[in-house]
């Protein structure tokens, strides 16, 4: 059995429907990328997801179904989502930033070795830790909120465009640490992604997203190799 | 010199509670996003528990702390029933309940203790002769006491939000609430809480200020202390605790020396006077001395 398995999901805005009935799984340890245009439904995905707007058809986690929860019960579960625009704590210090990233854990000593090392991983942020998060750029706040994301120990780690507004080198550092943490901890990781080359190096296969459906899905190696996928889809 | 010191004491004894009145309503913007104008009458309400508890024989300490209590669970109960089913459609509607609540709850204290006024015993000596001379002016222990009260409460709040995890919880939901449940904090567990925190803090208000208030114990006692603690509020920055405080010391002594030394302002102009630095603060500095969040719909 799958992570996750996503059969037939749809989900919108009020009566906005975005998502047509997605599929979509995601093997434990695995990297997969979602590729799409803007609108294809990437966020919207990652939303339902992850318990923030309600959704119709099933979403089976680690053999139990998510539908129907909140988004604090879904991270409970171990699924951990960092959302678009990074939805860091503006005016919480980055050490609190953090500290309430492990608001389900009550293992102090264990909250205090990871916070270590997260700092460690992003050294930026043990320089900036009684800084408030606001006043850090916006590369170092995304890695603040993949960070804190990380402090719930998810199986799943839930990326919506974290390259979205960064310098090409800050994103490389970004993509080349999510790797190394998928490949050290096994933390699966499901991204959305506008920029696809890099992504498509870290992942191990590609969705590709159109109009709330799959239009296309497959090994990454084969999305980076043949011309005609690339240039139908990703325009490249 | 004693008449300004006395009238600084004055100042400083109103501005406390205007401080502590002032930092209910911040807990409850920074979670809510609107500003609570029930808070005073409902910290009425429970002040007339108080008052009714002393009456049945109860020392005024005990009634003080069971009506912080009662003050805890009504702002519970209200944000989880009143205020949640309606505060995903808009704020407008949050400010609308939070009216009616207001004529509520003041109907509610008439209908159950009718319209005469009470006399709410002080939490301190209050005698004629209880009282210090400092620098020739009388500081009387009472108001010494209130400003004890209000420096413990305001320390206790002050330690729940940055040393405590539900305080860290508190400002995250604050600062971001989709963010905060991301994270796994179950913000309506945490907006009830500051609404019932925001409850016991009234509470304090209501009993400190009722003894001190010429008209004592009456429906509309806790009115003006709104408006001071609202203009207070506004002055610090809504969403800032620091802000409430420095704001509630700055209003209460504004008002002892404009009704001590400006001859027309007289006794009931002064809440007109919080009115105009009301306006004058929405109107220049929006965010306030310490706010940080721009305010949209007010």
């Amino acid at each position: 059995m799958s992570l996750l398995e996503v059969a037939g999901l749809t989900a919108g805005y009020g009566p906005a429907r975005v998502l047509h009935g997605l599929d979509l799984t995601v093997e434990a340890g695995e990297v997969v990328v979602v590729l799409g245009a803007n609108g294809a439904g990437k966020t919207t995905t990652m939303r339902a997801l992850s318990g923030l707007i309600p959704h119709t058809g099933t979403i089976v986690f680690d053999g139990e179904p998510l539908d129907g929860l909140g988004p604090d019960a879904v991270v409970a579960r171990g699924v951990s989502l960092v959302p678009q625009g990074r939805g860091t704590f503006s005016h919480l210090t980055v050490l609190d930033n953090l500290r309430v990233g492990a608001a389900l854990r009550r293992d102090k000593a264990g909250i205090r070795d990871d916070i270590d090392r997260w700092c460690e991983v992003f050294p930026i942020l043990a320089k900036r830790s009684k800084q408030e998060a606001g006043t850090l750029s916006g590369g170092e706040q995304q890695m603040l909120a993949v960070a804190r994301a990380l402090m719930s120990r998810p199986k799943l780690l839930l990326c919506d465009e974290p390259s979205l507004g960064l310098a090409p080198r800050i994103v490389s550092e970004l993509f080349a640490i999510l790797g190394d943490i998928n490949r050290e901890q096994g933390t699966a990781l499901l991204l959305v992604e506008q920029n696809a080359d890099l992504a498509l190096d870290l992942a191990s296969r590609v969705y590709l997203l159109e109009v709330g459906r799959v239009v296309a899905e497959g090994e990454a190696e084969r999305f980076r190799e043949d011309e005609s996928i690339r240039r139908a889809y990703l325009g490249l | 010199m004693d008449i300004f010191l006395e009238r600084l004491f004055d100042g400083v004894t109103n501005g406390a509670v205007y401080a502590i009145m002032a930092m209910a309503l911040v807990v409850v913007f920074r979670g809510t996003g609107t500003i609570n104008f029930a808070q005073g009458e409902m910290a009425l309400f429970t002040t007339y528990i108080a008052w009714w508890l002393t009456v049945q024989g109860q020392p005024v300490w005990v009634a003080a702390i069971i009506a912080s209590a009662v003050g805890f669970v009504l702002g519970a109960v209200t944000e989880r029933t009143l205020i949640r089913p309606i505060r995903k459609r808009n704020d407008m509607a949050t400010l609308i309940v939070a009216l009616g609540l207001f004529t509520g709850f003041n109907a509610l204290a008439g209908l159950i203790w009718n319209s005469e006024n009470k006399n709410m015993p002080s939490l301190f000596p209050a005698g004629q002769d209880d009282y210090a001379t400092v620098g020739g002016a009388r500081l009387y222990f009472d108001a010494l006491g209130v400003w004890l009260v209000v420096i413990l409460l305001i320390g206790a709040v002050f330690f729940l939000f940055n040393r405590t995890r539900i305080g860290l919880h508190m400002r995250a939901v604050a600062d971001n609430p989709e963010s905060a449940a991301l994270t796994g904090v179950k913000t309506g567990r945490i907006l009830m809480l500051g609404w019932g925190l925001a409850g016991i803090i009234g509470s304090f208000a209501g009993v400190l200020i009722a003894p001190l208030s010429s008209q004592q114990l009456g429906l509309t006692t806790m009115f003006p202390i709104l408006i001071y603690a609202s203009a207070a509020a506004l002055f610090g920055g809504l969403d800032s605790p620091v802000g409430a405080v420095v704001g509630g010391l700055a209003i209460g002594l504004l008002e002892a020396m404009i009704t001590g030394y400006v001859d027309f302002v007289g006794g009931t102009l002064p809440q007109t006077a919080a009115l105009v630095i009301i306006v004058f603060i929405l109107l220049f500095k929006p965010t306030g001395l310490f706010g940080t969040r721009q305010m949209e719909r007010l």
